[in-house]
């Protein structure tokens, strides 16, 4: 039997926490200036009210007013969340409210504590939103009895069956320890580096995800992309080899690649890695298959010119739903963030073929972050849920010594496929060949010559295997006879 | 002419002194304020027997040592309030014929030990 849950409304956070909040338990959220306390709050309280209860938000520092405002425009239903204003009135300036013969513990515990018990007891709220339970620090003589009174209050609610989230404004001049031991959950909001991320490091009662993950706020309030665990992920699928479409290709791959594998196209530019990726697309969309192109580099309209030159019908594949080409903005999303994009593309889409082009570009939204365990996550996550892998390598060296993969994926990599420029005596003339090949390959053999590669407006041609090409791996290749005439 | 005593309480800041009537009044104290050496005086000249002035420094000059010697002339007991702890000024409180300082912020247990001993509870 699952246990009752409460929802934050923030999907990646309800997943962070098994599901939800425990009810009638207090949770801390913590984090300084501009992390997200309240929106995590308000979406909290608008999570209850969407489910027809009763929710309270009890406010000691920011006027309601001003909450309510904020609350709107983040598109939340404010009206019917109920407040209870606690914070200084003008007034408290004009009218010269200020007073210092007594402590404020003396003079405002008791008048604040009871509007808490007059409010709470009357509207019976299910849940309620405390910002910031450290101004309760200042109505309190010293320690011991900040502690009690945090407690006998957050007792207080939960023996009302409410589940209490509040925040805390700590800092190191200003340690909240005492809270974190008070709470029954703990979450930690930061912003450091144009970075913002969530980290739970306390939930009793409940297994939680932990490890920081990425958090945005946008002008829909709250948006959090748990990192992808590949593990947690298993779908059944069998791994037969997906054809290119290409005969000479196919025979070259011993049937092709097979699904729920990784594949690095690897090569310098220009040399016809994409095309040769969207190929593969090409005849999934003949089988009905959906496939997905995450494009770090070129924009989609460029995309689908260039495959229409080369008879790859990209726009009747996205208007048939079998094909999306995603303009990625390398600086725009975070790992956690790119991996959402790719789980609601794999979960939601039934996708088959994913490509990510390119690895380089992939590596701008890492952004100082570990390139390859990002990429080894996702791309696990892909290959345990059956869909086959693509990853664009761009090699820096048009000719020269071979390098088959560079930041150190080649570890990942089920298949290596590498295209590299030749020079060929074609009727007396020099010319600069492509040559395709295959370098690793787990789950079959393969064939261990080489083929050189056209890409025409009728599509990709792949010549029988060239056994006179050599030089290759070592140094510029060469193929053919310079014919006698010219050595006059 | 009132039978049960006053206290007086007597300080530039009305919030200070709502909230000194405040306390007081809720242990069953009556209290008269006076926000100002005018105020002092006419509260001083009134026909209503006071029985403990509290004098609170902040925000006067040193013409309230003169007005603390006429309480002392009435034979009325008080007690000086002072923004810190100062032997300085605590002689001169002592001096002027205080019969204590305390220093803000009071503890109410403590201030309302003060006014029983020297007022009695009131009936």
């Amino acid at each position: 039997m699952p246990q009752e849950r409460l929802l934050t409304g923030i999907p990646g956070l309800d997943e962070l926490l098994d599901g939800g909040f425990i009810p009638g338990r207090a949770y801390l959220v913590r984090g300084g200036p501009g992390a997200g306390k309240t929106t995590l709050g308000l979406h909290f309280l608008a999570t209850g009210v969407a489910n027809g209860e009763k929710t309270l938000y009890i406010t000691l520092g920011e006027p309601a007013e001003q909450i309510r405002t904020n609350a709107k425009a983040l598109g939340f239903d404010e009206k019917s969340i109920e407040f209870l204003d606690l914070s200084p009135t003008s007034e408290f300036f004009t009218e010269i409210q200020t007073y210092d013969i007594f402590s404020p513990a003396e003079v405002e515990r008791e008048p604040t504590t009871q509007k808490i018990i007059d409010e709470v007891t009357t509207l019976k709220p299910q849940r309620v939103f405390l910002d910031a339970m450290t101004q309760f620090r200042y109505l309190s003589a010293d320690a011991f009895q900040f502690r009690k009174q945090v407690l006998s209050f957050v007792r207080f609610l939960v023996e009302q069956k409410t589940t209490v989230l509040f925040t805390s404004e700590g800092s190191e001049a200003a340690p909240d320890d005492d809270l974190q031991f008070m709470s029954d959950g703990i979450l930690n909001l930061s912003y450091s580096d144009q970075k913002r991320t969530i980290c739970i490091t306390k939930f009793r009662g409940s297994g939680f995800r932990s490890g920081y993950h990425s958090i945005r706020l946008t002008s829909a309030g709250m948006e959090v992309f748990p990192r992808l665990q590949p593990d947690a992920y298993k779908r059944v699928f069998v791994p037969e080899p997906v054809s290119s479409g290409i005969p000479a290709l196919d025979q070259l791959l011993h049937g092709g690649i097979e699904r729920g594998t990784i594949t690095v196209l690897s090569g310098p530019s220009g040399v016809g890695k994409t095309t040769i990726g969207l190929q593969f697309m090409k005849e999934a969309a003949g089988r009905g298959e959906r496939s997905v192109v995450f494009s770090f580099e070129e924009d989609v309209e460029l995309l689908v010119r260039r495959c229409h030159n080369v008879n790859i019908p990209a726009q009747t594949m996205i208007e048939r739903g079998t094909l999306s080409l995603l303009k990625v903005e390398p600086l725009k999303f975070t790992p956690d963030e790119f991996a959402y994009l790719v789980r609601q593309q794999v979960e939601q889409q039934q996708t088959s073929i994913v490509m990510i082009d390119s690895v380089s570009g992939y590596r701008l939204a890492v952004r100082g972050e570990d390139l390859v365990s990002h990429l080894h996550t996702v791309c696990k996550y892909l290959a345990n849920m059956g869909v086959t892998v693509i990853l664009v390598n761009q090699t820096k060296a048009f000719a020269g010594e071979y390098q088959g993969t560079e930041y150190g994926i080649s570890y990942l990599a089920d298949n290596v496929i590498f295209l590299r420029y030749f020079e060929r005596y074609v009727n007396s003339q020099l010319e600069l060949r492509k040559v395709i090949g295959v370098l690793k390959k787990r789950l079959s053999d393969f064939e261990k010559s080489l083929r050189e590669i056209q890409i025409t407006r009728y599509g990709i041609k792949i010549s029988e295997a060239t056994p006179e090409i050599r030089g290759i791996l070592s140094d510029l290749p060469q193929g053919g006879k310079a014919p006698e005439r010219d050595k006059l | 002419m009132n039978d049960k005593p006053l206290i007086l309480a007597v300080d530039r800041n009305r919030r200070n002194l709502e909230l000194l009537a405040q306390f007081l009044d809720k242990e069953g104290y009556q209290t008269i304020c006076a926000a100002s050496i005018e105020e002092f005086e006419q509260a001083l000249s009134g026909e209503t027997e006071i029985g403990l002035v509290l004098v609170d420094l902040s925000g006067f000059d040193r013409q309230i040592w003169e007005w603390c010697e006429r309480v002392r002339e009435k034979q009325i007991p008080f007690f000086v309030i002072s923004p810190k702890q100062s032997a300085a000024i605590q002689q001169e409180s002592l001096a002027h014929g205080a019969r204590n300082m305390l220093v803000k912020p009071l503890v109410i247990r403590e201030l309302l030990g003060i006014v029983r001993g020297l007022m009695g509870t009131p009936t």
